[in-house]
């Protein structure tokens, strides 16, 4: 009792040494045919016409990608309107009857993973189910303008539209997936989510559910039977960690494969580049960043702001940040400034200008045509005693947004603008954000391939405009573009929209990022498709 | 019951009272219509009035139904016992390690009071007291996972091990990814535990019946652990009355750095995502397991000291 020996921890470290002997498990092990794939969270609801609400997540859309699949493909320009840059999956052709009438033929060869084919029959019973408000409500909402799916005989299926429009292929295609009405005609609508199709999915898509361990992972296995070919990688393992350190951490050690978005800090993307093991993929993201200027006063939303309503004061607060600094500080080279609400995913920026550079003097020369003066010299310019203050509202679980805000808040000091940061926790941001309740809203919007969903917010009317901008002419050439009418340029109508929206300056756009992908070079013929990550999963090899 | 009953009460009436709405995260880059909002109000029973939704809990609550989480689509009692297992693994083994090592330490420091091995314990366990949990994990993941990979840094299995690989090696698996979630909570929760337990025994180890039993020659290890130490666990069960929901809610950092699947996460996204139904259930277990530490406390009071009896 009076010596004291160390045995314990010496037993401990021993022990401890003795289990990470490498070889005791597989985890060290490279894995032939299989890929570990690391992502923030697990799918809980892959099924097409299920994925509403909540269980809309980018998990749920991209694991329901690889058990069931599409009509046809979006081709690598990412095109939504005309009949042209898609690629033929479940159907192998598509014609035109008409304006409004759109024939697709299905794939003689396409099965479900139970064996039985794929038939037109499929087809009308998903769309039925899809544009049923009370079974899926945001779907048919997008599916507004599909009038009638019908099955002629086994293989061709028949859609009419209620108007010509340039995205009919898009909207026929993209939105849901064909589901197999030979086991789910036999289950009420409502019933789906809980019955055992929602726990085992039958899909015609390469690969299969074998399990979902709650939390932790969901692994796939290859379908044999795929019509297009069988996935040359035979296990697809998907790991949830919700804490982006965790998942590069999964990456760096070897437990992963590949890992889906290494998010900023930069000193990230320099961790996996010291990994001679690893590749950085870069891939245009669905994302777009932007400072939303309320239009209204947010403690009298009948009122104009008494500030921001000033077109001057709104262009000069652009021309007054070095955006091109500021995303260079968090993105590096992995991100660009937008011209207007444009992600790189949306075809219509290749037709857009470039956006305009920081242009202090200019900027000067708005604030003070519109009356803000330094008139106490206390650095904050003034207009009849008040001072030029805004706030700006963001979420706490934003990193990006954070530091962005930052960059803002100098960059706006020196113009004479003081920007005061109102960190919220995410719902409660979200709550000011749809009342109304803010001066300046740092937004981090997620956006379809389609640029016809820029009408949600940048329209009158539009749903997510909680900022009330409104210009009827940006309304007019948004309904010019969506329409798409016959004989007129798309891209040009596009171009007019973003014009006339960076004219309004109804925001600051900042940044348009790339996803940083990482995956172990041992995989051959990786293709990540920026609308949906493991799309074309089914074509990667393992090299070893 | 009735604690149990008021602090129920209680929770729910304030997570409703809380700003933000669960569907507000769905209407972020997308805006829904309002029938389109009102189909998903009513699949999740949030039309309702806060009462009548109260009443619906307490009903479901009496047949062991704890409704569909929002987030997941799926039951909270399926969810909540697919989590609580690896919870418990955790936590049940950062107590173990605790009231283990953490006493026996404890215990050791005052017994050799003032010399070497109490003042290098005292140092360490002061310096693991001051250290973050969730630093201290980052710290371990990045050292022993992945510069010398001697350990997985994230994750409770290896999601490639096969079915077929076999229960011991499914079994050194999991202890495998268990030892650094383990050791990152254990730094902290044992130098607390030596630190109580080191002056209740040196509190202990002055009394006149020590002297006494010395006197009579009894050896000093039988001193120590048969007479001393009985007495100077008292403050060391309060503390483990205490510990136990702590390891349950104190887990969510660490639960995250290392990607494990615990209850901590799941309330964690709960709370971010304002699923209503599977808060109430991580709520009413973390309830549960106050009044279980108060219970097993007073019992455990009960057998070490005979003037206490259980009423």
């Amino acid at each position: 009792m009076t010596r004291w020996t160390p045995r314990a921890p010496i037993i401990a470290t021993v022990a401890l040494l003795s289990l990470s002997r490498p070889g005791l498990t597989q985890s060290n092990q490279a894995h032939r045919g299989s890929i570990v794939i690391v992502t923030g969270q697990l799918a809980t609801l892959p099924i097409p016409t299920l994925m509403e609400g909540p269980a809309l997540s980018v998990s749920n859309l991209e694991l329901a990608d690889q058990l069931f699949l599409r009509l046809a493909g979006m081709g690598p320009t990412l095109l939504t309107t005309g009949d042209r840059g898609f690629i033929p999956l479940l159907a192998r052709s598509w014609s035109r009857r008409d304006s409004v009438t759109l024939v697709f033929e299905l794939d003689p060869r396409a099965r479900w993973q139970d064996g039985a084919p794929v038939t037109a029959r499929d087809v009308s019973f998903t769309f039925e189910r899809a544009k049923n408000p009370a079974i899926a409500p945001r779907l048919a909402d997008l599916l507004r303008r599909i009038e009638s799916v019908k099955a002629e005989g086994e293989r061709r299926v028949v859609f009419r539209f209620s108007q010509p429009y340039s995205e009919q292929l898009y909207d026929a295609t993209f939105h849901v997936a064909p589901l197999p009405a030979h086991l789910l005609d036999s289950i009420p609508p409502e019933a789906v989510a809980r019955s055992s199709f929602a726990a085992q999915p039958v899909g015609s898509g390469p690969y299969r559910l074998v399990r979902n361990v709650s939390g932790q992972f969901v692994e796939l296995a290859a379908n044999p039977q795929f019509f297009l070919g069988k996935p040359k990688l035979d296990r697809v393992i998907i790991r949830a960690a919700a804490d982006p350190e965790a998942r590069l951490n999964l990456v760096l050690s070897g437990q992963a494969d590949a890992i889906d978005n290494v998010v900023p800090p930069l000193e990230n993307i320099r961790r996996i580049r010291a990994d001679s093991t690893l590749r950085l993929i870069p891939v245009p993201s669905p994302t777009v960043g932007f400072l939303l200027f309320n239009q209204r006063d947010p403690r009298d939303s009948t009122g104009s702001h008494p500030v921001l309503s000033d077109v001057r004061v709104r262009r000069a607060m652009t021309l007054g940040l070095d955006r091109h600094l500021m995303v260079h500080a968090v993105f590096g080279p992995y991100g660009e400034v937008p011209y207007g609400p444009v992600s790189p995913i949306l075809w219509i920026r290749h037709h857009a200008p470039r956006a305009a550079r920081q242009n202090i003097g200019e900027a000067q020369r708005l604030l003070a045509a519109a009356g803000w003066r330094d008139s106490d010299g206390d650095g904050i310019l003034d207009r009849d005693g008040r001072p030029l203050t805004l706030t700006l509202s963001l979420p706490n679980t934003s990193a990006i947004r954070r530091q962005m805000s930052l960059l803002a808040q100098e960059q706006l000091r020196q113009l004479g603008i003081k920007l005061d940061l109102q960190q919220l926790e995410f719902p409660l941001w979200l709550e000011r954000r749809s009342q109304g309740r803010f001066d300046i809203n740092f937004e981090a919007t997620s956006q379809d391939p389609s640029p016809s969903g820029l009408r949600q917010g940048w329209s009158c009317r539009g749903g997510t405009n909680v900022a009330k901008y409104c210009n009827p002419r940006t309304d007019s050439l948004l309904d010019q573009a969506t329409l798409g009418r016959a004989g007129k340029d798309p891209a040009q109508a596009w171009a007019a929209v973003l014009r006339q929206i960076e004219a309004d300056a109804p925001a600051t756009f900042l940044y348009a990022p790339s996803y940083v992908y990482a995956v172990k070079r041992r995989f051959r013929d990786v293709v990540i498709s920026p609308a949906s990550s493991w799309q074309q999963l089914r074509l990667w090899s393992d090299g070893t | 019951m009735v604690t149990f009953a008021i602090a129920i009460t209680i929770l729910f009436f304030l997570m409703r009272a809380a700003p933000g709405d669960p569907l507000a995260r769905v209407s972020e880059g997308r805006a829904l219509a309002p029938a389109e909002l009102a189909t998903l109000r009513a699949r999740y029973g949030l039309n309702q009035p806060v009462v009548a939704q109260f009443v619906s809990f307490v009903r479901g609550l009496t047949r062991g139904d704890l409704g569909v989480s929002i987030e997941y689509g799926r039951p909270v009692t399926a969810l909540l016992a697919e989590r609580l297992p690896p919870t418990i693994l955790l936590g049940g083994s950062v107590l173990v390690l605790n009231f283990t090592v953490g006493l026996w330490l404890g215990v050791r420091q005052a017994v050799h009071r003032g010399r070497r091995e109490d003042r290098w314990l005292t140092t360490v366990s002061l310096v693991g007291y001051a250290m973050p949990s969730f630093w201290l994990g980052l710290v371990l993941a990045w050292l022993v996972g992945i510069k010398l990979r001697l350990l997985p840094a994230a994750g409770m299995h290896d999601p490639l091990l096969g079915a077929d690989a076999g229960i011991a090696a499914h079994m050194v698996d999991v202890l495998r990814h268990l030892i650094l979630p383990v050791l990152t909570l254990s730094v902290v929760s044992i130098a607390a535990t030596m630190r109580y337990q080191r002056s209740a025994m040196l509190e202990v180890l002055s009394l006149p019946y020590v002297t006494t039993a010395r006197a009579k020659g009894l050896p000093e290890r039988e001193v120590t652990w048969r007479h001393a130490w009985r007495n100077a666990l008292f403050p060391v069960i309060t503390l483990f009355g205490l510990w136990l929901p702590i390891l349950v809610t104190g887990s969510v950092f660490v639960e995250a750095v290392f990607a494990w699947p615990g209850l901590g996460s799941l309330a964690a996204s709960a709370v971010w995502g304002r699923d209503y139904p599977v808060l109430m259930g991580a709520s009413l277990l973390v309830a549960a397991l106050v009044v279980a530490g108060g219970v097993l406390t007073d019992i455990a009071y009960a057998v070490l000291d005979p003037r206490v009896r259980l009423a």
